[in-house]
């Protein structure tokens, strides 16, 4: 008897445990669909024609286009300047200081500059660039889109970082003494050899790190400032996507927040490409990984 | 070459003691230890100039260890160290002075698993050859179409060097780095296990080029397969826990081994 | 000997190819670990840049900068424990939320699931990572609090807080706030619409659940199967083999995530700053706006000056330090299961 009550208490926690875990799951993916939801339902019914030719100096009547060519302009210098110290440093935690005292401490140090708050980093960027450069200039150009996009180069480059780092570390070791008994320089080797086998983990980890910073906002705000007008040169006040979508929603208007809502849509959509893009990638070249 | 042919008549007792052939590489009290641990106990052995030798043992026994200090590929690696002499053409290698490019254009290697470079057939053959040397495009051509040949690759491939090598088949592969391997003009050839990877026809063809390769190159082969060993080798070592057992002439390790350990091994009771 | 001759002069190339090689080698290898130094120096950089430009703060204010709530642009006075309490208080709600949620999807996922299902909606949940901050906040601003305004404020005001009548002696209290006084100044509010620290708290848990569930997920996969399927065939049930033997065995580094997933919600900025409310007050309820570090610097930090500016940049040090020691910590956590596995 009192083994059956036993054994019936016990069943039913574990039905009752299972039961919430599903239900827990359940949770996330009704936030998920409820997040994608609003902002392809909001997004999709303002999109149209203006958005890509007209100018926030318009307001309500205007469109997104001078900060869309300002994201893909700081977007641009971000990911130009992270990728390659980016790559180099994974390379040398990878090849060179892989089970070193330094290398084992920077790798993880990378780990938090990793998921440290961006927006601190948008204010040591401000402190190194901004600041100097109202000094430099008798405090005419202060903010620029030079350092939005440096700001989100700090952003990137720890995800470019790990990445490479992993998949460098994935390439066989056989392929090392391949190329050194034939006498290939260590550089040579880096260079020519195991980069090009690591080719795709290593873009995969580039186009995470554009996903990442695409919807940065926090650190552009007093970097790149913002712009009513289009520019693409990276000395001006830029404007860019996020920013523009955190001053509409913070105004009052459907009009205006209609052009917000078609920013996040934009936004959205973009980095759910890109992460798709990177996850075919990496399914693609699954011998390396694993 | 008549030297070698004559000494080839004569049985001997250990190669050691009256070589067959000029010897090429000379391994005097050769130790090695990683993480402390003591892999190779005081190895002697002349291996012999354009012979296949060939190491056995069973796994863990150091034959693949032996190998790689052969071209020092070890030396990649922190904690290992080798001491002792290894000494090719009258100069020891494990000497720090001695030049790792001469070294590696001298001594050349193949691994266990195909390792073919990210890159066009053509390019996995012409990749070492450019670091040691300036060829023009004609020249690289004519080379890396003879080591493709002697690889015995090129009728295989040669309608599609333009194509990326990880495209080959295994044995495919496998051939493709024993040219890479030899479009460097070593003089000694290291293969480690280098068909363990490969099924039964292209492990033959594999066991031929080896028989072919011979007649230009000092060939070290480590094996598992005491029937390769048999079939492709002049000589045989049997190592046993970080020592060399026994070294003799392949037909007389196979038929009358000195040592009580070789003949268990050779007649499957242990390992 | 002639070919020893015969060799001399390839010998000589050899000899100086080997000393290029060596010195591209050696300038190779301080071009890539002067990249890696870079990483260092964002590190103390940020630390040092904020220590730098909260100076005239944490000079003029001392200690009390901590302590005082007062931020007050108009006397130029500053004190920190508003956005610091905000931070705190918002990051716990999502702790409290996103762990037991995502405990449940791990377990989901790792038990549960049928194997054709885990992956995709494992992918999904990971896509939860994904979505820009600023979409949370857009979402959060226009979706999410007004529906938690018109559906479950009243609802939590009713039943677990007292509600301000139109005229004084009008108010009504809940019979859980008649017995637990502290509930009812939680769910105390008399601002009914609008955001509040307790929706920043809950759309801050979706943000970090899936970086919370999918270091679980993970850790809960090296558990060895012997070690399962022994407590199996003790005639565990899923639950209890979950519980007595996966959990204990995982603990360090599932307390790992958890940490990862604070240190993401307090660093957290744009989806807080919109919904927070960015009311610079200190209130006890849960359902009355406030602010975080993060959104005060956010709305702040452009039109600052002088001393505000200062007391801005002395809050990211603040964050920063805090942040750093709560990821360090993370991070050492699932550094020692990585390295249980390892060996």
């Amino acid at each position: 008897m009192n083994n059956d009550t036993l054994y019936l208490r016990r069943r039913i926690t574990n039905a009752l445990a299972l039961g919430l875990s599903t239900f827990a799951t359940l949770i996330g993916l009704a936030f998920l669909a409820w997040i994608l939801w609003e902002t392809l339902r909001q997004g999709v019914s303002a999109i149209n024609l203006n958005l890509f030719t007209k100018i926030t100096a318009y307001g309500e009547d205007g469109g997104l286009l001078n900060a869309m060519v300002g994201s893909l302009v700081i977007n641009f210098i971000g990911i130009g300047i992270a990728t390659p110290i980016g790559v180099l440093a994974g390379t040398w935690l990878a090849e060179y200081a892989n089970r070193t005292k330094l290398g084992e401490t920077i790798r993880f140090l990378n780990d938090i500059l990793l998921s440290a708050p961006s927006i601190v980093l948008g204010m040591f960027v401000y402190t190194i660039v901004v600041l100097p450069s109202k000094t430099l200039t008798d405090g005419s150009t202060t903010y620029s889109g030079l350092a939005g996009g440096i700001a989100l180069a700090l952003i990137a480059l720890p995800v470019i970082v790990r990445t490479t780092d992993e998949m460098l570390r994935l390439v066989p070791s056989t392929l090392r003494e391949a190329a050194l008994s034939l006498g290939v320089p260590q550089w040579k080797l880096t260079m020519q050899v195991l980069m090009r086998s690591a080719r795709s983990g290593i873009i995969t980890g580039i186009l995470l790190a554009l996903a990442r910073i695409s919807g940065e906002t926090a650190p552009l705000l007093f970097t790149a400032f913002g712009n009513l007008y289009t520019t693409v040169n990276p000395m001006d006040k830029m404007a860019s996507l996020p920013q523009v979508i955190y001053e509409y929603a913070n105004q009052a208007g459907d009009s205006i927040h209609a052009l917000a809502w078609a920013g996040a849509f934009i936004i959205t959509m973009f980095v759910l490409i890109l992460s798709l893009l990177a996850r075919l990638i990496l399914s693609r070249n699954k011998v390396s990984h694993d | 070459m008549t030297e070698s042919a004559a000494a080839g008549i004569h049985p001997q007792a250990t190669a050691a003691s009256a070589p067959i052939a000029p010897t090429k590489i000379q391994v005097r009290d050769l130790h090695f230890y990683y993480n402390g641990f003591h892999a190779l106990k005081g190895i002697n052995m002349d291996i012999p100039e354009k012979k296949v030798t060939a190491i056995i043992g069973p796994s863990g026994c150091g034959k693949s260890t032996l190998l790689r200090i052969f071209n020092r590929i070890y030396a990649i690696y922190p904690k290992l160290e080798a001491k002792g002499e290894i000494i090719l053409d009258e100069e020891n290698i494990l000497d720090t002075r001695y030049s790792m490019n001469k070294l590696r254009s001298k001594v050349g290697m193949v691994f266990q698993k195909p390792v073919p470079f990210p890159m066009t057939i053509f390019e996995n053959v012409a990749y070492g050859i450019r670091h040691h040397e300036r060829l023009s495009r004609a020249d690289m051509d004519i080379r890396v179409e003879q080591a493709l040949r002697s690889a015995a690759l090129w009728d295989e491939v040669k309608d599609k060097l333009k194509q990326n090598a990880l495209g080959l088949s295994g044995g495919q592969q496998q051939r493709l780095c024993i040219a890479r391997g030899i479009a460097l003009k070593p003089e000694v050839l290291l293969l480690d296990e280098p068909t363990s990877a490969l099924d039964p026809i292209a492990t033959s063809r594999i066991e031929q080029l080896v028989e072919e390769l011979k007649s230009e190159y000092t060939i070290v082969i480590v094996t598992h397969n005491m029937q390769q060993a048999a079939r492709c080798s002049d000589l045989t070592a049997f190592m046993y826990l970080g020592e060399l057992i026994e070294f003799d002439r392949t037909e007389q390790i196979f038929t009358k081994p000195s040592k009580k350990q070789t003949e268990d091994y050779i007649t499957g009771r242990f390992g | 000997m002639q070919a020893n001759e015969a060799a001399t002069a390839p010998a000589i190339a050899q000899e100086q190819r080997a000393h290029r090689d060596a010195r591209d080698d050696r300038l190779f290898s301080w071009l890539l670990m002067g990249c890696a130094l870079l990483v260092l120096v964002c590190l103390i950089g940020a630390a040092g840049a904020t220590l730098w430009g909260g100076r005239d703060a944490f000079a003029t204010f001392g200690w009390r900068f901590l302590t005082s709530a007062e931020w007050n642009p108009t006397d130029d006075v500053y004190g920190a424990l508003v956005p610091v309490f905000g931070t705190i208080i918002t990051s716990f709600i999502a702790l409290l939320i996103a762990v037991p949620v995502s405990f449940g999807i791990a377990l989901y996922l790792s038990e549960v699931a049928p194997p054709w299902l885990r992956t995709p909606v494992a992918s999904a949940i990971e896509l939860l990572a994904g979505i820009p901050s600023i979409i949370y906040g857009m979402w959060g601003l226009f979706v999410f609090v007004p529906f938690f305004s018109d559906h479950i404020k009243p609802l939590l005001i009713r039943y677990l807080g007292r509600e301000a009548g139109d005229t004084p002696g009008t108010e009504h209290v809940s019979w859980i706030a008649q017995h637990l006084p502290f509930m009812g100044k939680l769910f105390n509010s008399e601002n009914l619409f609008g955001g509040s620290v307790l929706t920043a708290g809950i759309v801050l848990a979706v943000m970090i659940i899936p970086f919370i569930s999918s270091v679980m997920r993970e850790v809960f996969q090296t558990v060895p199967t012997r070690l399962k399927e022994s407590a199996y065939a003790l005639g565990s049930s899923t639950w209890e083999v979950s519980w007595d033997i996966v959990l204990p065995y995982t603990r360090t580094a599932v307390i790992g995530g958890v940490f990862l997933g604070l240190g993401r919600a307090l660093g957290e900025t744009m989806a807080v700053t919109f919904i927070i409310g960015n009311k610079m007050q200190l209130s006890p309820s849960l359902l009355d706006p406030g602010a975080s570090i993060a959104s005060t610097i956010a709305n702040q930090f452009g039109e600052a000056g002088g001393l505000q500016k200062s007391s801005l940049m002395a809050l990211a040090f603040l964050l920063f330090v805090v942040t750093f020691i709560v990821l360090l910590i993370a991070r050492l956590m699932l550094r020692r299961l990585a390295q249980k596995e390892g060996r």
